[in-house]
């Protein structure tokens, strides 16, 4: 099949609007917002619905291309760059909110709704839903659920695989299913489970239900600042040892001060090494008490000021400076790396030492902001992506922040993915049996390679080739002497 | 086969004192194990493994021996490998709030090394002292406070197994958030052994709160109870369990609900407060507990789904569905046991529409009672039947969907059925 005819094949499944095949519209295509590795695809689809999806599905296995799903590009591990070319399916036209039920605490909706959006959508009801990334005004569920996305509530709420109950998705075949109705323990292995996460690698996502989460009666944030990261990472730890269990707790460095005040007029003093912003929420009964005993663990800690947040207005500032803290680097530097690691939590300050170390070592800044709670890291390295020298540091540095993760226990990803970003890296978590069982798992979904090929797993290590390794045994030997 | 053979190889592996005949309580719906053996390593179980699959003889993974009777019996001769000897806890940093443990570490066990350092994890799974978390994870078994904690499926955050070949592989790891590589944990949860041996697990933990205290509101007709769960549903309250209990004798009323805050004191006191005004309002009464009696009732209530010890009429079921489709499956399944002459018990997470039931009686009694809640409920899961209805009653429900799909992965991770064979509702190859 030539291109011409691909395109006329798709054009009648889609219509004309419903395909992209001008070559400098594909060039807005070429990247997600991992721009390190970039490649354009050879078409981009527009489907309306899970058919349609199927159609393209069915027509790129008879072509030999490659499917990449697409929702809003916000991801920041290149899972939606079309690295082998072929056709990206866009959710951009699959947006809406299908269904809210509130008896049964589900929403039905497809898989372009932006995060965002359906929580505003969910609020006259009372509810919302949980997972809220930082770029959650952008962002689309499909990529949540592709990416399992974190944000800083999941400390208390969790991640987005607690809060998706079944999904419509079509499979590399071509095939429509559903892998339940919202209703727990549905029989058999979960398929819910292992789709959600894998990067659009075994099953592109067409509708989902998701979990609907009450708001709660009350909030209260407080801002805590600090001379140094020490005191938050301490503060964190008491506060979770004293029984209580926070919806948010958020640490930014100096630099990130430094950024988010010139931008939102915080006029918090420089002269701190951290702010940590703590959210509680829950019934009203003993908010104010507790908020009382989270205040003394901050000056017992160092802290240099605390301040609570009882108004809206007041949170919703602090808030807007923390989710928007990565928009604010603009400031610094004319490009960032945000890398994305977690450790245990009481290593934080170690491992935050050891970022301000590499820092240095590659003479590049390095702001901080991240998820103190759940010890996930996003060490901000700002450089200029014209000088290739700064390029190249840049590109260490991340690995170093890497290295530094898994030698203090933790892993190379907490809420961003593998993509491409990281898939060389899989290899310092992951032994090859390791690796051979996701790779088995990949080849009963998908095992032509379809969706999303060359993600995920270290390149040049094919799913077919790692499976086939696992299928062999293992020889057996006598352990204990006589 | 040369069971003589395999058996000195297998006392190779683990030792000789560690290989045996079968006891009596090794059976599973009269079925007899071949032999029992208890690895004592990582590496033991590895071996073992690697060695019946040379064989090939099946194997029957097996933690306490408190759910062997969910499912179907093993379709072939089999091995059964215990985990009691793969009890240690491998990894606990308490300030970290995560811990790493052995598959045959019982939740007692577990629970009581948490509570040392004011921890938790809010599983609670029936009979703790035996059942181990192997077994809980292997069934996905859940627990009333899945409604403010999550099930495993949300505090599993990594885990070891091992292969149908012998292979050792992980995923996950010891950090709360990850998405470092497939979410391998949830593909064997709830699998039934059926993919690979849990050989040990991670888990994100919770701090004990600070103040507990349940309300148990009771009634003579289930009708008022349904308005109070209704009412908490719709308020912005917190409780971290909903139970409806219904003729148990614990709850001290034929028909009755329970419910369970957690948090700071006076956060527990105003659900105490709210909750019985809402059950007055329904037409129930409301009594809260505190102290020993909070705890003695839940762990009387997480006991109710045992399957452990089971009089030779008994049939005991979970049935899952739409949360607000609870009371009606209820119902059904109470008028099909009323017309059958059959006592039914039942606990259910009213929220989160799980419901374990335990009816007694003929078989033809059992079996129609059986068939019309398979009606009301197509997600109906026997966990114990009299061995006479066994082969007869599906145990997994009405229909399994996207069987094929999951057939494939069955094949991919044992082609030659070698784990738990028969006994799940997928891998009858």
């Amino acid at each position: 099949m030539n291109r011409a005819e691909l395109i006329a094949e798709l054009e009648r499944i889609l219509g004309p609007r419903g395909v992209v095949a001008n070559p400098d519209a594909l060039l807005t295509y070429d990247a997600d917002g991992c721009v390190m590795d970039t490649h354009e695809p050879h078409v981009v689809v527009l489907p309306t619905s899970a058919e349609q999806v199927a159609a393209v599905v069915r027509l790129a296995a008879r072509a030999g291309m490659p499917i990449v799903p697409r929702g809003a590009g916000t991801g920041l591990s290149g899972g939606a760059t079309p690295m082998q070319g072929g056709i990206v399916i866009s959710t951009a036209r699959m947006d809406k909110i299908l269904q809210v039920d509130t008896a049964n605490g589900r929403v039905l909706c497809q898989p372009g709704v932006i995060n965002w959006e359906l929580s505003q959508y969910l609020k006259p009801f009372g509810y919302q839903f949980a997972p809220d990334p930082s770029s959650q005004k952008a962002c689309t569920i499909g990529g949540n659920i592709a990416n399992n996305s974190g944000g800083p509530h999941c400390l208390k709420y969790g991640i987005t695989a607690s809060h998706v109950l079944a999904v419509q998705v079509v499979l590399p075949d071509g095939s429509i299913i559903w892998t339940g109705d919202g209703s727990a323990h549905a029989p058999g292995y979960d398929l819910t489970g292992v789709i959600t996460g894998s990067e659009g690698t075994i099953g592109f996502v067409t509708a989902a239900w998701l979990r609907l989460t009450r708001l709660p009666e009350a909030v209260r944030v407080v801002l805590a600042l600090f001379p140094d990261i020490a005191g938050a990472s301490n503060t964190v730890s008491q506060v979770i040892a004293s029984g209580l269990l926070p919806a948010a707790l958020e640490i930014m460095d100096r630099l990130a001060i430094k950024a988010v005040n010139d931008m939102y007029k915080l006029g918090l003093p420089e002269a701190a090494g951290a702010a940590l912003l703590i959210e509680v929420d829950g019934v009203e009964d003993g908010l104010d008490e507790l908020l009382h005993d989270i205040t003394a663990i901050c000056w017992r800690n160092g802290a240099i000021d605390v301040r609570p947040a009882r108004t809206l207005a007041e949170q919703n500032q602090v808030w807007a400076a923390r989710k928007n803290a990565f928009g604010a680097m603009g400031r610094l530097a004319p490009t960032y790396y945000l890398v994305d690691t977690v450790v245990p939590r009481t290593k934080l300050p170690q491992t935050m030492d050891e970022v301000g170390r590499i820092s240095r070592e590659f003479r590049l800044p390095i702001a901080n902001v991240f998820h103190a709670g759940d010890g996930n890291l996003h060490p901000i390295i700002l450089f200029d992506r014209r000088d290739r020298s700064q390029n190249q540091r840049a590109l260490e540095a991340a690995t170093s922040v890497m290295k530094v993760s898994i030698d203090f226990g933790g892993v190379i990803s907490g809420e961003h993915g593998i993509g491409v970003e990281k898939q060389d890296y899989m290899t310092l978590l992951f032994t090859t049996d390791d690796l051979a069982a996701m790779a088995g798992l990949h080849q009963s979904f998908d095992p032509h390679d379809l969706f999303n090929p060359g993600k995920v797993f270290p390149k040049g290590r094919g799913c077919g080739e790692l499976a086939a390794l696992r299928r062999s045994g293992v020889a057996w030997s006598a352990l204990k002497s006589g | 086969m040369n069971l003589a053979v395999l058996r000195a190889d297998l006392a190779a592996i683990i030792g000789e004192q560690y290989v045996s005949e079968p006891a009596a309580d090794r059976q599973i719906y009269g079925r007899t194990p071949l032999l029992v053996v208890c690895p004592g390593s990582l590496e033991e179980l590895a071996q073992t493994v690697a060695r019946l699959a040379a064989e090939p003889v099946a194997i029957v993974p097996w933690g306490g021996g408190t759910k062997q009777t969910w499912g179907y019996p093993p379709s072939r001769p089999f091995v059964v490998v215990e985990t009691s000897r793969l009890n240690r806890i491998l990894d606990y940093t308490p300030d970290d709030l995560t811990i790493s443990v052995e598959a045959g570490m019982t939740l007692g066990a577990l629970s009581a090394a948490l509570a040392a350092n004011g921890q938790m994890l809010p599983l609670d799974g029936p009979l703790p002292a035996r059942a181990t978390i192997g077994g809980l994870l292997a069934t996905a078994m859940d627990g009333p406070r899945r409604l403010g904690y999550g099930s495993a499926r949300d505090l599993l955050i990594g885990i070891r197994v091992v292969e149908a070949t012998g292979r050792v592989s992980k995923a996950g790891g010891m950090v709360v958030k990850n998405v470092s590589g497939f979410d391998m944990m949830k593909l064997y949860l709830g699998s039934f052994g059926t993919l690979a041996m849990i050989a040990s697990a991670n888990f994100k933990l919770i701090p004990q709160p600070r103040a507990a205290a349940s309300i148990l509101c009771r009634a003579q007709t289930p009708a008022p109870l349904w308005k109070l769960v209704n009412a908490i549903a719709a308020s912005q309250l917190v409780p971290v369990a909903v139970e409806y209990l219904e003729g148990l004798a614990l709850a001290g009323a034929p028909f009755a609900v329970a419910v369970r805050s957690e948090g700071l004191p006076a956060a527990v006191e105003r659900h105490v407060r709210d909750v019985s005004a809402f059950a007055q309002q329904a037409g129930a009464s409301a009594e809260p507990l505190r102290g020993a009696d909070h705890e003695q009732l839940w762990a009387a209530i997480n006991d109710v789904p045992q399957t452990a010890t089971l009089a030779a009429d008994e049939l005991v079921a979970r049935v899952t569905c739409l949360p607000a489709e609870l009371s009606n499956v209820l119902a059904a399944a109470r008028a099909a046991a009323q017309r059958a002459h059959l006592p039914m018990q039942a606990t259910a997470r009213a929220l989160n529409g799980v419901a374990y039931l335990r009816v007694r009686g003929s078989t033809e009694a059992l079996r129609e009672w059986h068939a019309a809640l398979l009606k009301a409920a197509p997600q109906t899961t026997l966990l114990a039947t009299p061995s006479a209805l066994r082969a007869e009653l599906p145990a997994f429900g009405a229909q399994i969907a996207n069987l094929d799909l999951m057939r494939r992965i069955k094949q991919e991770f044992d082609p030659n059925d070698l784990l738990n064979p028969g006994r799940f509702a997928v891998g009858q190859l």
